[in-house]
């Protein structure tokens, strides 16, 4: 077994351990909200681990190099940031995928630009994000966030 | 996800899996072509899984302690109290540390807007949210620790940038909510 995990969580239960003594009814409150968190995502979870394994398999290599690798350049940046765009989940289901492509010959602004643009647009939630903020709101700042996305993904690339 | 019905309905259970259900059927269909590869994908999908439980169960735990510490409202009413670059900064610190899913913070950030907080504050805390702190750990395990700082930073950068410039977008917008208007923050 992966020895960071094991560290994870001892952190994560000294940190409860401690938290237990100066309120343990509270502890008790954090311990279910995680639970409720966890076991609403965990079929998305299965879901994403197994899309993961059919990908490893299945897709050619040669196609992510396609479309995301770095010969394709500005191409490779607009299919990061409209994968990530049009994908609705939680981040923890992004990082497996995102580790799948890049492996699978997915240039790192291509994969920075999908993470960005995975957590910071959201297609799906657009209509929600206008009931609640106004559709000037909503364009606005899922179109901006598009163009970070691929900006922060232009900018991984030189970084890393 | 399912505390408004006591009944959950075969709709609902199909809904919430239909994910599952789509990818169970993708294996159906790699099973019949071609049953050697169908099973090594699902060992590659098994032994991924099983390398990450622990550290997806640390973070989810570590969720809950940062979700039940910290005072939500009191960070949204400190929020409203600067002006100009440290108000920017210090709602990027605050949406960085903040937690929950969408129907928790839009409406909470909604209420601040109610109370005149500016576009541009509301814009850098919505932005820095994406910094996902707590996901960090499994972040770091897919993608390494240098793509999660690099782009922690950059997040950050860009949430500051963002909220300055929908501040300036949004100013223009024709009705005021609000008595206390948009104070000269952007």
């Amino acid at each position: 077994m992966d020895p960071t995990g094991v560290v994870y969580l001892a952190v994560v239960g000294i940190a409860y351990a401690v938290y237990w003594r100066k309120s343990p009814a509270k502890s008790r409150k954090a311990l279910g909200a995680g639970a409720k968190s966890f076991t609403g995502i965990l079929p998305t979870l299965i879901a994403v681990f197994g899309l993961v394994g059919l990908f490893d398999v299945f897709v050619p290599p040669a196609l992510i190099e396609r479309w995301m690798g770095s010969s394709s350049g500005v191409l490779s940046l607009v299919v990061g940031t409209g994968l990530g765009s049009i994908a609705a989940g939680p981040p923890a289901a992004a990082y497996p995928i995102a580790a799948t492509l890049l492996k699978g010959g997915a240039s790192t602004p291509a994969v920075a630009a999908f993470i960005v643009s995975w957590v910071l647009v959201g297609f799906v939630s657009l209509p929600m994000e206008s009931k609640v903020f106004g559709v000037r709101f909503a364009v606005l700042r899922n179109g901006l966030s598009m163009l970070a996305a691929a900006l922060i993904g232009l900018a991984m690339g030189v970084v890393l | 996800m399912t505390t408004t019905t006591s009944k959950q309905s075969l709709v609902g259970i199909l809904k919430s899996y239909r994910l599952v259900l789509s990818v169970v059927a993708l294996y159906g269909v790699a099973a019949i072509n071609s049953p050697e590869r169908a099973y090594h994908a699902a060992s590659v999908a098994v032994k991924t899984f099983a390398g990450v439980a622990p550290i997806i169960v640390a973070v989810f735990a570590g969720l809950g302690l940062v979700q039940v510490f910290i005072d939500k409202q009191a960070m949204a009413r400190h929020l409203g109290d600067r002006a100009g670059l440290p108000a920017l900064l210090m709602a990027a610190a605050a949406g960085t540390i903040l937690v929950g899913p969408v129907f928790v913070v839009f409406p909470l950030l909604k209420t601040m807007r109610d109370h005149g907080v500016s576009w541009a504050i509301i814009t850098t805390a919505l932005t820095a949210w994406a910094v996902k702190l707590p996901m960090v750990p499994l972040e770091v395990t897919f993608l390494g620790w240098r793509f999660s700082i690099a782009r922690m930073t950059l997040t950050l950068i860009a949430s500051v940038a963002m909220g300055s410039l929908m501040g300036r977008l949004m100013a223009e917008e024709p009705n005021a909510m609000t008595p206390t208007a948009e104070s000269d923050t952007a």
